[in-house]
């Protein structure tokens, strides 16, 4: 069963990932912010981050660099409830991105065809 | 007199070098040498750094303009023999000597840049001290420049290979300096590879040897002499796509178990706000024009390498007038499934298959023109990244076609 790392500030949003993720197959686990994110990363190993761009304290773009350069090759989502964030560079780094809805069914396609994602080792 | 070395300082190992290819450049290589050496002095400034000219024996005076600059860091020429053409060639020789001299990282620029900085050399050389192997640019590029890299260069090593690297031929990179004797040692080298295929070869070696990669962010816009798409781009086009192809075939047990695309890290940002670049002009007449008569002139060898349907489809968008062109993506990707199958199976003669293929590419670029020209660079970019997951969601077909015809 895939790891799913869900990083969101609202409180609403993560119940609502954790319920449909779960039920969809997935373990779910959850951040409500980007404090000690890459040490959790090491420690529970999930297999996907879906996380929130704009937090209270955090910008997830910039979580989504410390991950890259730390986990290279680790899939990530995402979630934002503007598309402004794609006038950042820096959001090409993810994997995909979704913007937020009480519909799961562009994200659960997009962890889908991360998981999925294959590059052989040479 | 021909000198394959000059070594003023008599240089015998580095841990930084800083390589700039050149041919017939003696008007443009000065300011590349000199941003080049501010860069190494403020970012490298603790490490053995050289700086080398990689030439075709140049008959312009590059060779004398290179070594004449005042620089801090010291400075190599290496040349080809006499007659000895290509980019590759240069990047040979260099290989040889990063070997030499057991460089533990390189930076390349190209000769005639005109918006390079210092910090470049810092984005493009810093991360291979750090976890990268490979450092290939990201700058904001005008729509209409780079077509061959947005057309095929881009969306066709993202698809095959998995790793979404925006400048696959950029001209500008970085590489450990280890990569040097792989690039020796492959089987892979050859006309094309020693030419214009040397940028997309390098690339796709390192992917396949699964070097952690990372794009740098430059800040600044490429600014060097680009070309109108519609301009005589033949040997070029040949030499990219023929090496795209050959790659192809002999990393087919590679890429045929790719799936989808995985991102790569993006090094550099605060460089402040980021600069856009200057207009690229396109004549969209010459591009529809020069469809049509390709078209006509080529349908013969278009018609023994496209599959049937595909054939059809295209003479449907040849039929079409300037005002309501229109060529599909998934058109497109055929075309170039198509054309990649027919190389390895040698229906035409290599040199004519792929000019062949020039006309359809121009159609293509029309295309995009038409679709693109009242989007924002932005949005341009969204929709060359639409057309990036059409190429990877065709990858089984592909496949299916590739082992079917091998």
């Amino acid at each position: 069963m895939a790891k799913i790392l869900v990083v969101d500030d609202e409180e609403h949003i993560r119940l609502l990932y954790s319920e449909e993720l779960s039920e969809a197959g997935y373990e779910v686990i959850t951040a409500a912010d980007g404090h000690k994110l890459i040490e959790r990363i090491e420690t529970e190993k999930p297999d996907l981050v879906v996380l929130d761009i704009k937090m209270v304290d955090y910008n997830g773009l910039d979580l989504l660099q410390e991950i890259r350069n730390k986990f290279y090759d680790m899939p990530v989502i995402l979630c934002t409830a503007y598309d402004t964030f794609k006038e950042d560079i820096k959001s090409i780094a993810a994997d995909f991105y979704v913007i937020k809805s009480f519909d799961l069914t562009e994200l659960k396609k997009k962890i889908a065809t991360a998981l999925e994602t294959h590059i052989p080792s040479s | 007199m021909f000198e394959a070395e000059v070594n003023p300082e008599d240089i015998t190992s580095a841990e930084f070098v800083v390589a700039i290819p050149s041919y017939n450049e003696a008007d443009s290589i000065a300011f590349p040498v000199q941003q080049a050496d501010r860069g190494i002095e403020s970012f490298f400034g603790n490490r053995k750094s050289v700086i080398i000219n990689c030439d075709n024996n140049s008959d312009d005076g590059t060779k004398e303009i290179f070594l004449g600059i005042r620089t801090n860091t010291p400075k190599i020429y290496i040349s080809t023999e006499p007659g000895m053409k290509g980019k590759g060639r240069n990047f040979k020789n260099l290989f040889q000597k990063i070997v030499d001299l057991e460089a533990k990282a390189v930076v390349v620029v190209d000769a005639d840049l005109k918006s390079i900085t210092p910090k470049w050399i810092k984005h493009l050389g810093e991360p291979l001290f750090q976890d990268f192997g490979y450092v290939a640019p990201l700058y904001v590029r005008h729509k209409y420049d780079g077509t061959i890299t947005n057309s095929i260069a881009y969306p066709l090593t993202r698809s095959l290979y998995g790793r979404r690297v925006r400048q696959p031929i950029g001209g500008d990179f970085g590489f450990r300096g280890e990569l040097a004797q792989v690039y020796l040692e492959s089987d892979t080298w050859s006309e094309a590879v020693a030419n214009f295929g040397i940028d997309i070869w390098m690339t796709t070696l390192a992917m396949n040897e699964n070097v952690p990669i990372c794009q740098a962010f430059m800040g600044r816009p490429k600014i060097h002499r680009a070309k109108d798409p519609g301009s005589d781009l033949g040997p070029m086009f040949r030499q990219v796509v023929g090496t795209i192809f050959e790659m192809m075939i002999k990393f087919c047990p590679f890429w045929s178990q790719v799936k989808w695309s995985k991102p790569t890290s993006i090094f550099g940002f605060g460089l402040g706000e980021t600069e856009m670049p200057p207009p690229v002009k396109v004549n969209k007449e010459t591009l529809f024009q020069k469809f049509q008569h390709g078209f006509k002139s080529c349908g013969h060898i278009l018609e023994n390498v496209l599959q049937k349907e595909t054939f059809n489809k295209l003479r449907e968008v040849k039929k079409m007038d300037a005002d309501r062109f229109d060529f599909p993506t998934n058109l497109w990707i055929n075309v170039l499934i198509d054309f990649a199958v027919g190389y390895r199976d040698k229906v035409w003669k290599e040199d004519e298959l792929l000019d062949s293929l020039i006309p359809i590419y121009l159609g293509k670029t029309l295309s995009f023109v038409k679709k693109t020209e009242r989007m924002s660079i932005r949005e341009s970019e969204e929709f060359i990244e639409e057309e990036c997951v059409q190429f990877e969601v065709s990858k089984s077909l592909l496949v299916q076609v590739w082992n079917k015809g091998a």
